[in-house]
């Protein structure tokens, strides 16, 4: 059968074929790309406050604010693939019951666009001049991925779900990476060497203490 | 008379095609939802929470076993809200404990606040059984047609429309 049905189908067909095909090799590509990420990361001021998950709330709980200063190198990340990498720093701390550190939340993130990706932010027009001219004529720019943070202030306050969270002793900050390629599959940092992927050289802070508690001096403004 | 007798042959034979390829694709579904262990193992990104890494119309591929370790912070789970039947596709910030009782709170990169909010009436967190699947795999728009059925249903119409004339012409 020669109808024009059966040619627009097969065209179709060889068309997805291909499309796949090539969207698989990119995709492994990723593995022989060579991984060697590394960060240090360095407590720098730790508050403890009472305050209220949000204004209606009635419930006090116990807020860390965690300051920290980040070092981090994550060029070899990017890829011809890479869309995007996603950095976040985590604080980490153990239970009473365990000393495993069985709880964790993200403290601070960041999105790093890879130069092919750019226009998707949503960034102001003053900004997103900058970003597209500082990696202008550069399919993968050299700089992006290097993170210099001194005494950065925490996105995320981070409470815990009993509102206790002064003094607690063994907590950690580590430093994690995403990949979020254009075609294939997602990759987390690794816990262990994988071909050409390498550990996260670093990224994991000193175990500290968060503090006691700071004594509030603006009291009368919340009788409640 | 030869024709009459072949003609119901030829007809059953394209129904029986028909109902290969429908139960094909029916049972490679069910098949990878196993391998998945999950519902619904391919879904399609229907808002923007989670921009620039996934667009409306993303495909992703999910996994919901637990062979190596636990759903962790920073992973990007597909969750349902109790009562309601809208998958969200957002990424884990914060965990309490181990196990099936830990307490899993998750929030949209292009958010700006966690998801307490979008969570059901007294829901402060997310358990492990709330979640659908973990991302694992990505594949760009392909899933954007879904999105154009569901918006506009006229094209359904449409498609259907064509899909019937297509049958209809072949037979001449």
């Amino acid at each position: 059968m020669h109808s024009t049905i059966v040619r627009a189908q097969n065209v179709f067909g060889f068309f997805t074929t291909v499309a796949f095909i090539i969207a698989a090799l990119i995709a492994g590509s990723d593995l022989i790309a060579p991984r060697t990420p590394s960060a240090s990361v360095l407590v720098k001021d730790v508050q403890v406050v009472r305050g209220r998950p949000h204004y209606y709330s009635s419930k006090k709980e116990e807020y860390a604010h965690i300051r920290f200063s980040l070092s981090a190198d994550f060029s070899s990340l990017f890829t011809w693939n890479t869309k995007q990498i996603f950095v976040y720093v985590s604080a980490a701390w153990p239970n009473s019951t365990s000393s495993e550190l069985v709880n964790e939340a993200v403290i601070w993130d960041t999105i790093i666009t890879s130069p092919s990706a750019d226009h998707l932010l949503t960034l102001g027009p003053a900004a997103m001049k900058k970003l597209l001219k500082s990696s202008q004529g550069k399919s993968i720019d050299p700089s992006r991925g290097k993170i210099e943070l001194k005494n950065q202030k925490p996105k995320y306050q981070i409470t815990s779900p009993t509102g206790k969270l002064a003094e607690t002793d063994g907590v950690v900050l580590k430093v994690h990476y995403n990949v979020q390629p254009w075609v294939g599959v997602l990759t987390w940092t690794p816990q262990m060497e994988f071909g050409k992927w390498e550990k996260l050289k670093g990224g994991e802070s000193k175990a500290f203490q968060l503090p006691a508690l700071k004594p509030k001096k603006s009291n009368s403004a919340n009788k409640s | 008379m030869l024709s009459a007798l072949q003609n119901p042959r030829h007809a059953a034979t394209q129904l029986l095609n028909f109902g290969l390829i429908l139960s094909t694709a029916f049972m490679m579904w069910k098949g990878l939802s196993v391998i998945a262990d999950s519902p619904s193992p391919i879904v399609v990104v229907l808002s923007g929470s989670m921009e620039p890494a996934f667009l409306r119309g993303d495909l992703l591929f999910l996994w919901n076993r637990n062979i190596f370790e636990e759903t962790k912070v920073g992973e990007i789970v597909v969750y349902n809200v109790k009562g309601r039947d809208i998958p969200i596709v957002h990424r884990v910030v914060r965990k309490f404990g181990v196990g099936e009782e830990a307490k899993l709170l998750t929030k949209g990169d292009a958010n700006v606040a966690d998801d307490t909010e979008l969570f059901a009436r007294g829901q402060d967190y997310l358990q492990r059984e709330d979640i659908i699947g973990s991302v694992v795999g990505f594949i760009p728009f392909v899933g954007y047609v879904t999105i154009l059925l569901s918006e506009h249903p006229w094209l359904k119409t449409v498609m259907l429309g064509i899909m019937g004339l297509v049958v209809v012409l072949q037979r001449e």
